[in-house]
């Protein structure tokens, strides 16, 4: 029997990739139905408080926790001494959770309780006594360094005054040092007399960056759990599971597959939540003691006070460079705060390095820090990493150098950036590089050269306002970064009977968009719609490991991971379609959920039906797939040479400010932003993430000081801590240049960090360009362009110094 | 033993009774008494409205609200607004334009974004970004709840 | 923990002077400054906690002859909002668009304001150069017991002359004349949500050029918010001319003594009272 043929069904390409995807968790988050970690409630838990110091720096002569443990409700009360196993926990080891015979911060844990309610715990802290014996307080490194200067970590000494010697390998937790320089790093490529020698011009000059802090909406907090057999369930929001698991398993002496990390949704990461702090042991062993479930939350005043700040710099930069626009040289020596105990801040050089090395071709290079204990907050990751920082220094210099010489400053940066197949002094690969575009899009979108010069004419003119234009650019890593032994992330990919995905990823979602991204990178493989993808990506029982959401490489590491588990599953799809159907595979794709001819577009069979006979046939068969991926990226050497990243990003931004002369207030108009994106994968998401990026580098720029004096903390609260508010944005231009990054999932790079970095440069090379006034410290307040306009501020200057 | 008050007030459309510590106050409440837990705590000083419900018709930062003062009256949270269908266009628009990333400061923002609407039908960008002045977010610049506003119009 | 005993949210201006006898009475109107600082136990709540939203007699804002009278529990939108005081209070209107955030505006009372007494309140200042009156209710009276003008009702930061068994009940402000000028300035880094680095106000009769019946106030740079006599002396009757008006805005820096504090530095607040001093001048002047 013949039916009339049926008319070949034609499936039109359509492609997901640089779509505007809405976020898969959006309407969930915008109905209030999202439950972050201040919202899951485990039944029989305790609440947990900690006691933080009274004093900034200060034996403790003795801890009273009668009276605490007697008030009704209270189940448990810690110290240092209730837990003799504790364990150093940190970067560099140095850090006790409870502190042990000496306070050397504000922040600094002493004691902590868990009790039936947050009321009942708060009232048990006050009634802990401590009698405390002072100690000098350190409240800069410059004093810090001095000569006999109090020590933050000394060396153990007995009772008859004589030095312990302890075993090798031994923490400064409990081995002291004998000086209070907690890490320091040097570097060089070339030779910097040789660049001093050839340049014609050389300027140095000193730049302060200051204390900011990450203020996610959603404070910290955690909730942890040991079952009957000592089991422990974790619910934290870190951004490093696997790592954390690792570490914690340590801390508690236990076998790291007893433990188990969920990972609620994140009230906003930003680099905050990549080391383990003191109140996460702290709540592990409250919860061992009290044998019950112990939630620990942040109050915003606790969350100003003891999280990690941005790391603050204070750096002398020399730079050179020949009359005809090369760039010779740079020299530069930084004073890093290390706080009371050494967390990723210390390690912001690895980053600034790359910054001072390789932005714009730079043919020498030296580089000194020292990170120095003082009695102050500690630094730790923040979105840009040490590289707001040094952008700061560069970038102002590049205009500074382009005035000495007699140069455009457009044109000057243009000789001295760097193409495509460079290879940096620093041995960093630039393979992809849209550097340039990305300056002379930004320069000509904003009208960059015309206004320059129209602003710096109008100078001396009457009137009070004064409009500036700055630029600054920014390098940084765009496919991760290999500092741990991995880089890489794992995957593993399954379908249902429907050409349903489930997308079991390490990857964390930290509110950027990752979930969505990959989502949508799986379905351009499998033709599919964004719908058809669940993703599973909190739950360390479950998901493969990955070393973390840091450094930009979400994107790039896990979009390749989850794109190498979907590109085998297509084969295997292919390769069943093709035997089924007698085609060649490379003949067929995968489109609009159908098995296709890949010339044609002609639909063969419906997926989900494809995959239905696969699982029902007598050789029953799942598509089932795992990858994982490790960038080809390298370690660096011992001297910190080496291409760490499989990719790297660029962006320039240009800032147009209006200065009011009258009081210093300083508007910031508009920003024009190109930035190397490689390829842009989720519209929507990208422009998401560049705007929030541009905001959080104008309130670093403009706004945002956390004020310490002495150690404390003057403004741990919104009122005097100044966030960007909705009417004080700038308008917005953003441009995407798509260098197609070869080694990229689609071509994309990371960009999570680059919109940040180059803010607050642009913006003091525009006040520059306002008022022929420059600004060596952040941040731009009114009080402080006011002073400077008037002569108020004393020229900085901190004379280079290294550690010996 | 701390004193205890009784209430009774209209929330989310439904009247209830709640029986309150005096010195508690409304974000505590809703959170820890009742249950609900979309109304979020970001600051506790009014300075970041994460907390923001509406009382009366009017929004308001519930963490600077005594509990018993809800005695009486007419509350919605997010939850009662999510369900209603009447701010259905509000919670479109931003997902549609991008405005939610973490989400933390979203209900607070969709709440007060609601009150605005009713106040201002047809706002431009000027009038939203005063609207939302009170609403702090960290991760969008704010640029694409704006646009989400301006788009759900007061329809 | 508090000593509070006793809640009790009254519902006529006699029962709630009756329960002030004793004076151990903590009043809640907005809660918008009570209840953090209770919370923070920075105030600690006394015996009773009285709530007086309920009391009709402290709400409405009304023309009674020519004064305008907003209740003491008139929000500051309702104040904003309302026609009476946008026709003829504008400088109170701009006050009120700076202060706080939209939810805070929604619930902050003007009686809460005014016995907050904030060094840099916004909505003080315009009070202050409209000569407003506060006046307040006492177990022994019936009716307005007590009325004071505003510029010697402030005594501190936080502190006022109103005893502990008084309850503010309204503002009563005349309404301004013809040729009344009013200009309220407020320096800080954002339109709202900032408490003012500097905030003045200013106001008089202007005829042919020529300011008089003068009054400024300044907020931010002293204990409580003040009225400028030396300013206002210097000015008074004066035409308001370049000359004059850089020699006013000397005299308002040297009378202001401003501290040093997380927000600026003295000398800036000095710099900013000299600086929009004639800034507001000079506008007045092209009026």
């Amino acid at each position: 029997m013949n039916v009339a043929e049926k008319k070949p069904r034609i499936i039109q390409p359509d492609s997901l990739i640089g779509k505007r995807i809405q976020k898969m968790d959006a309407p969930e988050k915008a109905s209030g139905r999202t439950r972050y970690i201040h919202d899951i409630n485990l039944s029989g838990q305790l609440y947990g408080k900690i006691l933080r110091s009274a004093r900034i720096h200060a034996l403790i002569k003795s801890i009273d926790t009668t009276a605490a443990k007697a008030l009704p409700g209270v189940h448990v009360v810690i110290t240092a001494a209730d837990i003799p196993d504790q364990r150093p926990i940190g970067v560099a080891k140095d850090h006790f959770p409870l502190k042990v015979g000496r306070v050397r911060s504000e922040r600094d844990e002493i004691a902590a309780v868990a009790a039936e309610s947050e009321e009942i715990a708060e009232a048990a802290l006050k009634l802990i006594k401590v009698e405390y014996e002072d100690l000098p307080v350190i409240g800069n490194p410059e004093d810090a360094i001095k000569p006999g200067a109090a020590l933050i970590h000394p060396e153990p000494h007995g009772a008859d005054g004589s030095h312990m010697h302890l075993k090798q390998g031994t923490s400064i937790a409990h081995k002291g040092k004998p000086d209070n320089i907690a890490m320091r790093f040097d570097y060089a490529h070339g030779d910097v007399v040789q660049g001093e020698a050839e340049s014609d011009v050389v300027i140095e000059d000193t730049f302060r960056l200051h204390y900011v802090t990450h203020c996610c909406m959603g404070v910290s907090g955690m909730i942890a759990e040991f079952d009957a057999s000592g089991n422990l369930l974790m619910y934290s929001n870190t951004q490093v599971p696997f790592l954390h698991k690792r570490e914690f398993a340590e801390y508690l002496n236990m076998d790291p597959a007893r433990i188990r990390i969920i990972q609620p949704p994140i009230g906003g990461g930003f680099g905050s939540k990549l080391d383990i702090y003191p109140f996460e042991v702290i709540c592990l062993y409250l919860a061992r003691a009290a044998k019950r479930p112990v939630k620990m939350l942040f109050t915003r005043e606790e969350e100003f006070l003891a999280s990690p700040t941005r790391q603050p710099v204070l750096l002398t930069l020399r730079s050179g460079c020949k009359k005809d626009g090369t760039l010779t040289f740079r020299q530069v020596h930084t004073l890093h705060d290390n706080g009371a105990y050494t967390s990723w801040g210390a390690t912001t050089p690895f980053v600034m390095m790359q910054t001072f090395s390789s932005l714009y071709r730079v043919p020498h290079c030296d580089y000194h820090t020292a990170a120095v204990y003082t009695n102050n907050p500690y630094a730790g990751s923040f979105r840009g990493y040490g590289n707001l920082q040094a952008t700061f220094a560069i970038e102002q210099h590049m205009d500074m150098l382009a005035e000495k010489i007699g140069m455009d400053p457009l044109e000057f940066r243009m000789k001295n950036a760097q193409d495509a197949s460079e290879v940096t002094g620093q041995g960093m690969s630039f393979k992809s590089c849209g550097f340039k575009e990305c300056i002379t899009t930004a320069a000509t979108r904003s009208d960059y050269s015309r206004k320059f010069r129209e602003n710096a004419a109008n100078r001396n003119q009457p009137g009070n306002i004064k409009r500036g234009i700055g630029m600054a650019s920014m390098l940084h890593v765009g496919g991760g970064a290999k500092i741990y032994p991995s880089d890489g992330c794992g995957t593993i990919l399954k379908m249902d009977d429907f050409a349903n995905v489930t997308l079991i990823t390490g990857a964390s979602e930290i509110g950027q968009g990752s979930e969505t991204v990959l989502s949508q990178l799986v379905c351009e493989e499998l033709g599919l719609p964004i719908s058809a993808v669940t993703v599973v990506n909190n739950d360390t029982a479950i998901t493969p490991w990955d070393v973390g959401v840091h450094a930009s490489r979400t994107t790039f590491i896990a979009g390749n991971s989850a794109i190498g588990a979907a590109k085998k599953a297509k084969a295997k799809i292919l390769a069943v379609a093709a035997k089924k159907y007698e085609a060649a595979e490379s003949d067929l794709d995968l489109r609009g959920g159908f098995v296709i001819k890949a010339d044609s577009g002609e639909a063969i069979v419906e997926l989900s039906k494809l995959l239905r006979n696969l699982h029902f046939q007598d050789k029953a068969e799942l598509v089932m797939t795992t990858f994982y991926y490790e960038p080809p990226s390298v370690h660096q050497d011992k001297g910190f040479k080496g291409d760490v990243s499989a990719a790297y990003a660029w962006g320039t931004q240009v800032v147009e400010v209006e200065v009011d002369t009258d009081t210093g207030f300083t508007r910031l108009v508009k920003v024009t932003g190109a930035h190397d994106v490689g390829r842009v994968l989720n519209r929507l998401g990208i422009e998401g993430q560049i705007e929030g990026g541009i905001v959080m580098g104008q309130g670093y720029a403009f706004t945002e000081d956390l004020m310490i004096e002495n150690g404390v903390m003057k403004n741990p609260n919104f009122r005097d801590y100044k966030l960007v508010t909705a009417p004080e944005i700038p308008e917005m231009d953003i441009a995407f240049i798509e260098s197609m990054d070869g080694e990229g999932p689609q071509g994309a790079k990371g960009v999570g960090e680059a919109p940040s970095i180059c803010m607050a440069a642009a913006a003091a090379n525009a006040i520059a360009n306002a008022t022929g006034v420059r600004m060596f410290e952040l941040p731009f307040t009114p009080e402080k362009v006011y002073r400077a306009l008037h002569g108020q501020t004393p020229k900085l200057y901190w004379k280079p110094w290294r550690a010996e | 033993m701390s004193l205890k008050h009784d209430i009774e007030f209209t929330l989310n459309g439904v009247k209830r009774r709640v029986s309150v510590d005096v010195t508690m106050n409304a974000l505590a409440m809703l959170r820890d008494v009742i249950g609900l837990t979309g109304t979020k705590y970001g600051c506790g000083e009014g300075e970041c409205g994460a907390c923001t419900i509406q009382v009366d018709g009017a929004s308001l930062n519930s963490c600077l609200m005594f509990a018993v003062d809800c005695d009486g009256r007419n509350v919605t949270t997010i939850e009662g607004l999510a369900n209603d269908g009447r701010a259905d266009a509000l919670l479109d628009a931003f997902v549609e334009h991008g405005a939610v990333q973490c989400g933390f400061c979203t209900p607070g923002m969709v709440m007060q974004a609601d009150h605005l609407l009713h106040k201002h039908p047809h706002p431009d960008e000027a009038c939203v970004k005063r609207g939302i002045e009170g609403n702090l977010c960290r991760c969008t610049g704010y640029k694409k709840i704006v646009d989400a506003i301006v788009a759900a119009d007061g329809v | 923990m508090t000593e509070l005993k006793h809640y009790f949210a009254p519902t006529s201006l006699d029962q709630a002077v009756e329960c002030l006898k004793d004076g151990d009475v903590t009043i809640l109107a907005g809660g918008t400054d009570l209840t953090p600082q209770s919370q923070a136990g920075r105030i600690k709540i006394k015996h009773t906690l009285m709530n007086v939203r309920h009391i009709p007699q402290l709400s409405g804002i009304t023309l009674e002859g020519k004064e305008i009278r907003i209740g003491a529990l008139a929000t500051i939108t309702e104040i904003m909002e309302h026609p009476l005081v946008r026709e003829h209070l504008p400088v109170l209107v701009e006050a009120c668009d700076h202060f706080a955030s939209d939810q805070i505006r929604n619930a902050g009372t003007i009686g809460g304001n005014i016995c907050n007494a904030s060094p840099a309140g916004d909505t003080l200042i315009p009070l202050l150069v409209l000569d407003a009156w506060e006046l307040a209710s006492m177990p022994e009276a019936k009716l307005y017991r007590h009325c004071m003008p505003l510029s010697t009702f402030f005594v501190g930061p936080g502190k006022t002359r109103k005893s502990l068994c008084e309850l503010v009940t309204c503002v009563r402000i005349p309404v301004p004349a013809e040729n009344h000028v009013a200009r309220f300035y407020k320096h800080g880094t954002r339109p709202a949500l900032d408490i003012s680095t500097i905030s003045i106000g200013v106001a008089g009769t202007l005829k042919d050029g020529i300011l008089s019946n003068v009054r400024v106030a300044f907020g931010a740079v002293a204990p409580t918010p003040v009225r400028a006599s030396q300013t206002e002396q210097a000015l008074e009757g004066q035409r308001l001319d370049a000359a004059t008006i850089d020699k006013v805005a000397a005299v308002a820096r040297d009378e202001v003594k401003p501290i040093d504090d997380v927000r600026a530095t003295a000398w800036y607040r000095k710099e900013m009272i000299h600086n929009i001093t004639k800034r507001i001048l000079s506008h007045v002047a092209q009026a």
